[in-house]
């Protein structure tokens, strides 16, 4: 049977908003009175119960987004996993916020597989414009107890630099030098 | 230019950026979202096969990927039913792609793609 060949395509994948975003890939961190309010939510965790940023006031969030189709956020999740579990009786937490569109069918056997055992809350577009609009994953927080944004990670930083940042806000002084000046200190409160 | 009743190939030619990556069209890791190319059936001809390219291993962090960069040619052959309408027709389809850097993943996307056939 004849085969013909029709002419080629091209197709530019990933031409505009790749490289608007990288140039966005920054860590930065506020000192205490520059701090801006992280901004309030209220979803709901993977059984239904309601969770609202603001009731956490008085301890130190790791306000993470990620999702399941995201190499670099699933690097970071046991990171997460032993930060939990090592400062949560020192008053942290951490937040995994999923922007899967597929809701939890898709983000819950996730969180199964990997064994995550802090909260995950299904996250939006809507809230998405709040936190900057979210066009690139993982992109993390890290709220001081007051519920200002003192950290904004996007994009894969090191384990040290996120434990360095809690341990700041927590009180404590960094035990290991992180990779970029912004968390190489606390910051002043 | 196709003939009835016969089978034609088309490639699509698919560029990523320098320092990106797109998943392969079988991911390892099954949460990962494949690149797929997908015809639309109401077109004139008939889809037989997509075939995608070998993608490349690339290690994140210890995991292992399979990836695409650079130009990914994706081969589509279809058939050409005897009774197409002769002419000028048009082939529309989807190519749903997510992307991604070292760092950082963007979310999921997908391209309206197309192209024209004579038919005769």
């Amino acid at each position: 049977m004849r085969k013909s060949f029709i002419l080629a395509i091209v197709t530019f994948v990933c031409l505009s908003s790749c490289s608007k975003q990288q140039t966005v890939v920054a860590s930065g961190s506020k000192h205490g009175s520059d701090r801006k309010p992280a901004p309030d939510f209220t979803l709901k965790d993977e059984n239904g119960a309601t969770v609202k940023l603001s009731e956490y006031k008085g301890k130190v969030v790791l306000l993470n987004f990620w999702a399941t189709w995201c190499g670099p956020c699933g690097v970071e999740i046991p990171w997460f996993i032993e930060m939990e579990q090592k400062y949560k009786s020192q008053g942290f937490a951490v937040l995994g916020v999923s922007m899967d569109e597929d809701g939890w069918s898709a983000v819950k056997p996730y969180v199964a597989e990997r064994k995550m055992n802090y909260r995950v809350l299904l996250g939006n577009d809507s809230l998405a414009q709040f936190y900057g609009g979210l066009d690139s994953l993982p992109t993390s927080f890290i709220v001081d107890k007051d519920g200002n944004i003192a950290f904004t990670h996007i994009g894969l930083i090191s384990k040290n630099e996120y434990v360095n940042e809690v341990q700041c806000l927590l009180g404590g002084q960094p035990v290991e030098s992180a990779s970029t000046s912004a968390s190489a200190a606390c910051p002043t409160k | 230019m196709v003939k009835r009743g016969e089978s034609a190939k088309q490639v699509l030619k698919a560029v990523v950026l320098e320092g990106f990556h797109v998943n392969s069209d079988k991911p390892k890791d099954e949460f990962l979202i494949p690149l797929k190319l997908t015809w639309d059936t109401a077109g004139p001809l008939t889809v037989k096969s997509i075939s995608y390219p070998k993608p490349e291993e690339m290690d994140l962090n210890g995991s292992q990927m399979v990836v695409y960069t650079g130009t990914v040619p994706i081969e589509t052959e279809f058939s050409v039913p005897k009774d197409a309408p002769k002419g000028q027709a048009t082939v529309a389809g989807k190519l749903k792609y997510q992307a991604c850097n070292n760092h950082m993943c963007f979310r999921p996307s997908t391209l309206d793609v197309h192209f024209t056939v004579v038919i005769e």
